[in-house]
């Protein structure tokens, strides 16, 4: 520990003492201009480089966030309908990472992980997704896998065209999807709004077979709005809200579907930029956020026993971040804080309803504080290289308000806890030529998640345990090395990124021998418990070539690997994959058709549930025509996922429940 | 563009009332176990000069167990009065004529610092027209003794978590178990206290005197064991059990006392097994320990329900 306080200090040192004199270069380019309005304008559109960048696949523009984010090389899901899928990154589940909407953390309010963060915006709302893998990503707050930031959309000050906007509209003929999306920005010198609405139904899909899956319908709207003022020349403050509804939606996968949730998402935010001097940019921003999940079980005939499960989940926060610039050498500051109250009730109805309901908390008011200073320093020590180092230091607080509901699988754990979560990463790159390299390390804790140390009696479908939290589980101690190399010609690139976690205290959950299950469809008690390690390695090779100056591939494989410290296989590790995609653009049509699958999960672990998934193999087409319309630009889409109706399941749906058969896709966009 | 804030606003208030209100679960326990903690008058018998009062929880006699409290006072000033002992007998009557007790302590035990005798009751079924409980208390002050008789009423036990059984052992012996605390239990660990008690057959033939004392005594067993296995029997539950639960055995006090988790509120049954001194089972079945949802749980033949 002690070691680990003087290598912080020696960092946070580092960069006060460390800072290159070569301050002038950067920006004079900018400075010529005296025009300092422009100044501010130009500088924003840098700091936010992503401003324009739509969420939407190459083969679908219609992408819900999910679909999006599947297409990230180190992102799976685990699926349990159609809706609501929790990405797994790095083949490790989400309390493993953090997920954060522009740096804001948001904590999914039911037990049973039905509404991963993901789940609360929408394509419309958003302008791209960061994916940071492992330590490099604690930026927003400990993390082991890496963070998951979502981008809001947020229109530059004084853009030349002030009003902007689109209307998509699109229609899904597997589940009758019908979507219809909308947003407008309206961008003065002083006063900037983005506005979003949009609206998703679908009914039940079809698999393979053609057989409907029941209970997979969705219902879904979501709508944000952004106003940003600028108060100076160089400051501004912005205040946003985003509010998801989504009600009825079916989980196939669970003995239970979702009645109503709602997500409040609201920020208020101040930032300044500053012309000179090393600190370039300082962004404060408090947030709130509410959610509210509540299931149902009552139109599931086969569940005997009627159950009400609501969740509630309330978080108050602040971020902090400062960009420091100083010639060659750059550097984050980032302050965390955020304060967050979790409550999730079940009450058991009897089968004579005129006898007494049963009623216990699974998380039992358990409230969890954080705050943290994140830094990321990177030197560009010469035009072929450059070393990244960077750390976190974070105290995470946990007090569970009911601990008597802990105290009965864990007599006398503390009511409170405090755990101190330390990261550290390093990386270096190096580019010669044609040829870029890369390598990595990374050192750092994670607490146990409110589930994993609070959690009680959480029915888990996929394996029908369960689960138990344990408050006095030990932080999950994570190291890292990652390493990629490539080569980028005209035509042609191909690279392969590795890397591999070595993690102590891997929490999961294991058979309890003496505990008797509580949910009607449960076989028995799990219980969270700390592994003494677990390996995981992820591989993945990527290449693109350009046969033709319109037609473009693009082919990329992963492999994973994991295993606990007894060489057994843990759960939810893809196994091998591929995706090969080409792309003809011929004036103003685009097609692309795209083939992807999995190998069979050989390497599955029957002790959480999982069996041998066979392999699968999907073909995926579309079509799409750009013109004018009046004044509009005008994108129409059509295609199809799953041409041949293959029908099939993959290593991480729930309950192997099958993926959705051919699904033909029509869309259509205005923008202006 | 004013608008806007407004309708923040409104996004926010309409937010803040949730959909469905958290439950108050502190309160639903309190309105579903009624307890009383206060010693009150149950009765009273002026005795020549003297008051008798008996106080019990409440001031009411339950079925089941009830600790009593007996003071003596000269109801001329209002007084304590130095007894030196004092007897407690519960006699129940039957319309066929049978007289019988329950446990009781006889020989009251004094307590100088609250000034009164302290004793318990264990009432074996309520007051009704085909059931009169009679009390035949004794004391003596200065060397001369008193013996009193009043009926008394024993009323229902609503806190099902104060409720006993009655049974046959196999060694042909009759036991009552009366459960003592907790009065009012928490999805948590609990303290699980209970009296287990005999009656002992009388050697001899009943004395002209009525009451005899030989006849109706109980005693408390000594060094039994009582295991324990928690169930909640609803069909909806499976039978689901606890973990970390102890089996009660006896402590100083007499009582036998062991640890109850309860994972959730609602119908428990504590199942049972008696064994005694030499680890015989008298009485009590082991319970499956298969989950079975949907069937109504197997019960030890030695149980009793409760609801929190």
């Amino acid at each position: 520990m002690k070691t680990l306080i003087i290598a912080f200090c020696i960092l946070f040192m580092g960069m006060t003492v460390a800072v290159p004199e070569a301050q002038a270069q950067h920006g004079d380019t900018e400075h010529h201009h005296k025009d300092t309005t422009r100044y501010l304008k130009e500088v924003t559109v840098i700091d936010e480089t992503i401003v324009n960048k739509k969420i939407e696949t190459e083969m679908k523009m219609a992408v819900s966030v999910d679909e999006f984010l599947a297409s990230s090389d180190n992102i799976s899901f685990i699926k349990r309908g159609a809706y609501a899928w929790e990405p797994l990154l790095n083949n490790m589940s989400s309390e493993r990472s953090s997920l954060t909407i522009d740096g804001m953390h948001v904590f999914g309010a039911c037990t049973d992980k039905m509404d991963p963060i993901t789940s609360y915006v929408e394509s419309n709302n958003l302008s791209s997704i960061d994916i940071t893998s492992g330590q490099e990503g604690s930026m927003h707050g400990a993390t082991v896998a890496g963070s998951i930031d979502l981008k809001r959309k947020s229109t530059p000050f004084g853009l030349e065209k002030k009003w902007g906007g689109a209307y998509q509209t699109g229609f899904e003929f597997n589940n009758n999807q019908f979507l219809n999306l909308g947003n407008l920005s309206y961008s003065g010198d002083k006063l900037v709004a983005d506005g979003s609405i949009s609206f998703r139904k679908a009914g039940n899909y079809q698999a393979g077979n053609n057989a409907e899956v029941n209970h997979s319908q969705y219902n879904k709207f979501n709508t944000s709005l952004g106003l940003a003022y600028k108060t100076s020349l160089l400051s501004s403050v912005r205040v946003d809200a985003i509010y998801d509804r989504a009600s009825d939606v079916g989980f196939p996968a669970l003995p239970m579907d979702l009645w109503l949730s709602r997500a409040i998402i609201t920020s208020a935010s101040y930032k300044r930029l500053f012309e000179e001097g090393m600190l370039r940019v300082w962004d404060t921003k408090v947030y709130y956020n509410a959610v509210e999940h509540y299931m149902d079980d009552t139109k599931r005939p086969e569940n005997k026993v009627h159950m009400d499960m609501p969740g509630w989940s309330t978080t108050y926060g602040l971020v902090s971040r400062a960009s420091i610039l100083r010639g060659a050498y750059r550097a984050e500051i980032q302050l965390n804080a955020y304060d967050n109250l979790s409550i999730a009730e079940m009450t058991m109805y009897p089968q004579d309803r005129s006898k007494k309901t049963m009623f216990a908390y699974s998380w039992p008011w358990v409230t969890t504080r954080f705050a943290g200073l994140s830094m990321n320093n990177s030197w560009s020590i010469s035009e072929m290289s450059t070393l990244n180092v960077g750390g976190s230091l974070g105290w995470n607080y946990n007090h569970s308000k009911y601990v008597d509901f802990n105290w009965i699988f864990h007599p006398g754990a503390p009511q409170e806890k405090n755990r101190i979560l330390p990261g550290l990463h390093a990386s270096y790159q190096l580019t010669i030529d044609q040829f870029n390299f890369s390598l990595g390390t990374g050192y750092g804790h994670r607490a146990p998640s409110v589930s994993e140390g609070y959690g009680y009696y959480i029915y888990n479908s996929f394996d029908r345990y369960d689960y138990v939290g344990n408050p006095n589980l030990k932080n999950e101690v994570s190291y890292e090395a990652n390493a990629s190399a490539g080569v980028k010609k005209e035509k042609m690139g191909i690279e392969a990124r590795v890397n591999y976690f070595y993690i102590e205290n891997y929490i999961i959950g294991r058979i309890l021998s003496l505990g008797s299950p509580m949910n009607y469809q449960s076989v028995g008690v799990k219980g969270y418990t700390s592994l003494d390690h677990a390996r995981l390695y992820n591989l993945s090779v990527n290449a693109y070539y350009d046969i033709l100056h319109h037609l473009h591939w693009k082919g990329t494989v992963t492999y994973s690997r994991a295993t606990d410290n007894r060489d057994g296989n843990l759960p939810f590790i893809r196994p091998m994959s591929y995706r090969t995609s080409l792309h003809y653009m011929y004036q103003r049509l685009g097609l692309q058709a795209s083939l992807s699958g999995d190998m069979a999960q050989k390497k599955y672990s029957p002790e959480y549930g999982e069996d041998l998934t066979p392999a699968y193999t999907v073909v995926n087409v579309s079509a799409d025509y750009r013109f004018d319309f009046k004044n509009f630009r005008t994108v129409l889409q059509v295609g199809a996922e799953n041409l041949f109706n293959e029908y099939y399941s993959t290593y991480a749906d729930w309950g192997n429940i099958p993926r959705m058969g051919r699904n033909v896709f029509t869309s259509l966009r205005f923008s202006f | 563009m004013q608008k806007i804030p407004l309708f923040l606003a409104a996004v926010c208030l309409v937010m803040a009332s949730c959909t469905k209100e958290k439950t108050d679960y502190e309160a639903a326990i309190d309105a579903a176990v009624p307890v009383n903690y206060e010693f009150k008058e149950a009765l009273s018998i002026n005795s020549g000069v003297y008051k008798v009062s008996v106080a019990a929880l409440n001031g009411t006699f339950y079925k089941g167990y009830n600790e009593i409290r007996l003071t003596i006072t000269d109801s001329r000033n209002g007084q304590n009065v130095d007894a030196t002992a004092a007897t407690f007998l519960p006699i129940m009557a039957n319309t066929d004529g049978s007289m019988v007790s329950c446990p009781h302590r006889y020989d009251l035990t004094y307590t100088p610092d609250g000034n009164y005798f302290a004793g318990y009751s264990v009432f074996t079924a309520e007051s009704s027209a085909a059931t009169i409980w009679n009390l035949y208390i004794s004391f003596s002050v200065a060397g001369k003794v008193q013996t009193e008789r009043v009926t008394l009423f024993v009323q229902e036990q609503t806190n099902k978590n104060l409720n006993m059984v009655a049974f046959t052992g196999k060694d042909d012996e009759q036991y009552v178990i009366a459960l003592v605390g907790p009065q009012r239990p928490k999805v948590a660990e609990n303290a699980l206290i209970a009296g287990i008690y005999t009656f002992n057959k009388p050697t001899n033939a009943p004395s002209e005197n009525f009451p005899d004392p030989s006849q109706f005594s109980y005693s408390e067993v000594s060094g039994y064991t009582l295991q324990l296995d928690p169930r909640m029997p609803e069909p909806s539950m499976g039978n689901h059990s606890s973990i970390n639960n102890k089996d009660l055995t006896q402590q100083d006090d007499g009582l036998y006392h062991g640890v109850v988790n309860y994972t959730m509120t609602g119908n428990w049954t504590l199942n049972f097994i008696m064994l005694n001194q030499n680890g015989r089972v008298l009485k009590g079945t082991e319970v499956p320990t298969t989950f079975t949802p949907g069937v109504e749980g197997v019960k030890s033949e030695l149980y009793i329900n409760i609801l929190f």
